[in-house]
């Protein structure tokens, strides 16, 4: 696969999975949470985001509504892609991000927004 | 002591009786399990080879069933080396022991719990309110299960049997009324529960994985409650059993392909969090202590038998799914905390035959728990060895045992099968007072004894 | 002219008797003759699946005692089918048999039928043997097909009905609230049919105990009879 064809994928699945996927230009959104991405996954449509002093494990959690910046250029395959990539020096905390906080624990009802961000975008740079 | 696990023979047929009664819950039931059964069904087929993929997990499964002790020893030294203390419990008592210990040299008082049944196997929770700390369960549906003084009924809708009208009275009785309706409910959950992770003295999470090679702790949600646990409070304890071990980072890349897909149909859940150590200098959330306890608990002398293989399970609720039983009889009626096909076969394992006797016969052997499992556990295969054991280990009531002696004398000849069966048509009408005949009897017509074939 | 050995089964010895009448007929119309060693009994089975493993040998071994391997063997039952196939030779020390289970004989023999179920609406349940051991759930269908049934789905054909050999005494009540989910199901239909004799028992036991009326037939008796023999 082209990696141009791998960000498409990425778009897609990510769309899929409950993302509003951008182009370029991050949306405005008042009181969102912003983190950069190490890492996009095609096959899933994943964020991966990383611990690291400017990026505190709850960011991506507390708010309402979260933005994730991700180069073009981070988008690998999957999850094996992944932990070849990561495997030498995991951060303290790898989070994979498939969409917004979810739960279907209410008369198998889904419900978006439980305990994390009930919005997700990502933002595709190039 | 009695182990909490254990079923007396009685209870799961009382309780199913009673769950047939409850049409609600027979409804809630059968959705919730459909649903969840379709999705995997779509997950699986979407899937290049899923069956290759179950060979690989299966695999990796007894890599680590196979080699527990080199694993357990391998993660600890990694888990160590990235800052974690590792603490390797015997026993539940252990590790509750542990435990508290840690929340008492804290002065912990508040503890946020993510969903771990582990934690519930040792029964962290009495362990931990005995010594005056509140733990809070921050998945919703073991929230509701546990503000309803109930154990949760399936892995992953552990208030599956709940309506919202249910959910919204337990709700109430700690604060405001609130809307049985879905958004209402979850926004006093999240509240409430906003509030017990920010203040919280330690978090405990299970572990879905633990990764041999990295010391890595694997959580898999998909309400984000495991992550706010494992970000804020000072202190996290992650509940590993022995068997949640996984070689390598690249083995944990493959189950995670089955877990979700297996679960609820998703390719991945909402949060798949891979920790290693605790908070790093300089960031500014994580937990300043890391502590993780390997539990045994009785995995290790599983693990030398016949049954090791039902180590590799990977909890994730495929078989409860697919079991007409569980659809019918519902998690309260087997052992708390693992229940359906999965329980049936873990807990008299765990606990002995003796104190579970009836669990591997809650089921009629129909095999779609071993065609659902994502990592190829021939469960319904080590129903039938349990029943085996049941007799060979003399659990199997003497009445039992005798009556299939005698019948197998009077069928192992052509000619004792022809006088017993032609006694048995005589003695036909008295068949339903007593028995077997007579708990047929009670919803079937007793098939009539007619001509035999051969003698046609 | 070749020839086969009919297994009947206990039950179908003893409870569906006329099943193994018609298994017998369809096998001769297929062009077959039919054997039928006197000194079988039981393949062991009911005493297999409940544990009793030395009260399963002994009675297997009036299996071996019986059975040539000069010929296929054919029974009118997916369980029994499973049970000689999969795990009697381990249990008496013997070696394998050639044993088919009756649809997918028939079926694999291009068997004519008569069109006795034309006009007729059947609704089929797979057996959990047939289904996930032998995986056989084509050939009992083109059969009923062949023989001029429009077949009826059911809804949910990967439950079980609740039989379950020594469940169905155990459980009870789980086992009728299953059957009853099972015949809920079949409501459409004209007639249920099925492989197994034990399935077979216990539906239509359920039947004749709620007064429902839906007929339940072995395949045998659908194929070589239809619905109202």
């Amino acid at each position: 696969m082209t990696h141009a064809s791998l960000v498409e994928t990425f778009a897609t699945a990510a769309s899929a999975a409950g993302f509003r996927v951008h182009r370029g230009r991050p949306p405005r959104i008042e009181g969102a949470a912003v983190s950069n991405a190490s890492f996009g996954l095609a096959d899933t449509g994943s964020v991966v985001l990383a611990s690291a002093p400017d990026e505190p494990r709850s960011r991506h959690l507390l708010a309402d509504v979260h933005v994730s910046i991700l180069s073009e250029v981070r988008i690998l395959q999957g999850l094996p892609e992944l932990f070849a990539a990561v495997g030498d020096d995991l951060p303290s905390a790898l989070a994979i991000v498939t969409g917004p906080s979810r739960s279907a624990d209410i008369e198998q009802r889904l419900v978006v927004g439980v305990h994390g961000p009930r919005e997700v975008h990502v933002v595709l740079v190039p | 002591m009695k182990p909490f696990l254990a079923q007396p023979p009685s209870r799961f047929r009382t309780r199913a009786k009673a769950a047939l009664a409850n049409s609600q819950m027979q409804a809630a039931t059968d959705a919730a399990t459909f649903r969840l059964h379709q999705g995997r069904l779509d997950a699986w087929d979407a899937l290049q080879d899923v069956e290759a993929l179950r060979e690989r997990a299966h695999a990796i499964r007894m890599e680590t069933v196979d080699n527990l002790d080199a694993q357990v020893a391998q993660f600890a030294a990694a888990a160590e080396a990235a800052g974690a203390n590792v603490h390797l419990a015997g026993t539940a008592d252990d590790a509750c022991t542990y435990v508290a210990d840690v929340c008492r040299r804290r002065g912990a008082k508040l503890v946020a719990k993510a969903k771990s049944m582990l934690s519930e196997e040792i029964r962290l929770n009495d362990a931990l309110a005995a010594i005056g700390v509140d733990a809070v369960e921050t998945d919703l549906g073991e929230y509701v299960a546990q503000l309803a003084g109930e154990h949760p009924v399936h892995i992953l809708a552990p208030a599956l049997e709940k309506t919202a009208a249910d959910i919204a009275e337990l709700f109430a009785r700690d604060g405001d009324p609130v809307e049985p309706e879905l958004e209402a409910l979850a926004g006093v959950a999240r509240r409430r529960l906003r509030g017990v992770f920010e203040n919280a003295d330690v978090g405990i999470t299970g572990a879905n994985f633990a990764v041999a090679e990295t010391g890595s702790i694997c959580l898999v949600t998909n309400e984000g409650n495991a992550g706010l646990v494992t970000a804020l409070p000072p202190v996290h304890i992650a509940l590993v059993g022995m068997e949640r071990l996984v070689p390598r980072l690249a083995d944990l890349a493959v189950l995670l392909q089955l877990l979700a897909r297996s679960a609820t149909g998703q390719p991945l859940s909402s949060y798949t969090r891979l920790l290693t150590g605790p908070r790093r200098e300089e960031e500014s959330d994580g937990p300043e202590e890391l502590h993780v306890v390997i539990v045994d608990n009785g995995r290790t002398n599983l693990g030398h038998g016949k049954y090791r293989e039902m180590l590799a399970c990977i909890r994730c609720g495929a078989c409860l799914n697919v079991c007409p039983v569980y659809r019918k009889a519902g998690g309260g009626s087997y052992s708390p905390v693992y229940s359906g096909p999965m329980g049936a076969v873990l807990v008299p394992l765990l606990v002995g035959l003796d104190k579970a006797p009836s669990l591997p016969h809650a089921s009629s052997l129909c095999g779609a728990c071993t065609a659902a499992c994502p990592v190829k556990i021939p469960l319904h295969e080590l129903l039938l060895d349990l029943r085996r054991d049941l007799v060979g280990d003399g659990v199997a009531s003497r009445k039992e045992r005798i009556a299939f002696q005698l019948w197998s004398l009077a069928w192992s000849r052509p000619r004792l099968y022809r006088l017993s069966t032609t006694a048995a048509r005589a003695l036909q009408p008295l068949a339903s007072l007593a028995g077997p005949g007579r708990r047929w009897a009670a919803g079937r017509r007793i098939p009539r004894l007619q001509k035999r074939y051969r003698d046609r | 002219m070749p020839s086969v050995q009919l297994f009947a089964t206990c039950l179908g010895d003893l409870v569906v008797p006329e099943a193994v009448v018609d298994a017998a007929r369809l096998l001769r119309e297929a062009g077959f003759e039919v054997e039928f060693p006197r000194a079988q009994v039981c393949c062991g089975q009911p005493a297999f699946n409940a544990g009793h493993h030395a009260a399963a040998r002994r009675v297997a071994g009036t299996f071996v005692r019986a059975f040539h391997r000069r010929s296929p063997l054919v029974c009118p039952s997916g369980s029994c089918a499973t049970m000689v196939d999969r795990y009697l030779p381990d249990l008496v020390s013997a070696d394998g048999y050639d044993i088919w289970e009756l649809s997918a004989f028939l079926d694999h023999h291009d068997a004519n039928l008569q069109p006795c179920n034309a006009g007729r609406q059947l609704a089929y349940h797979d057996s959990c043997h047939m289904l996930r051991e032998l995986r056989i759930a084509d050939a009992p269908r083109r059969l009923l097909k062949r023989s001029g049934a429009e077949l009826v789905a059911l809804p949910r054909p990967d439950l079980c009905c609740g039989f379950g050999g020594t469940f169905s005494v155990r459980q009870p009540e789980l086992s009728v609230a299953m059957a009853d989910d099972k015949l809920g199901g079949a409501r459409a239909a004209d007639a249920l049919v099925t492989a197994d004799p034990g399935c077979l028992m216990h539906l239509a036991g359920r039947v004749e105990r709620t007064g429902g009326g839906m007929p339940v037939l072995h395949l045998a008796t659908a194929l070589a009879r239809g619905i109202e023999p």
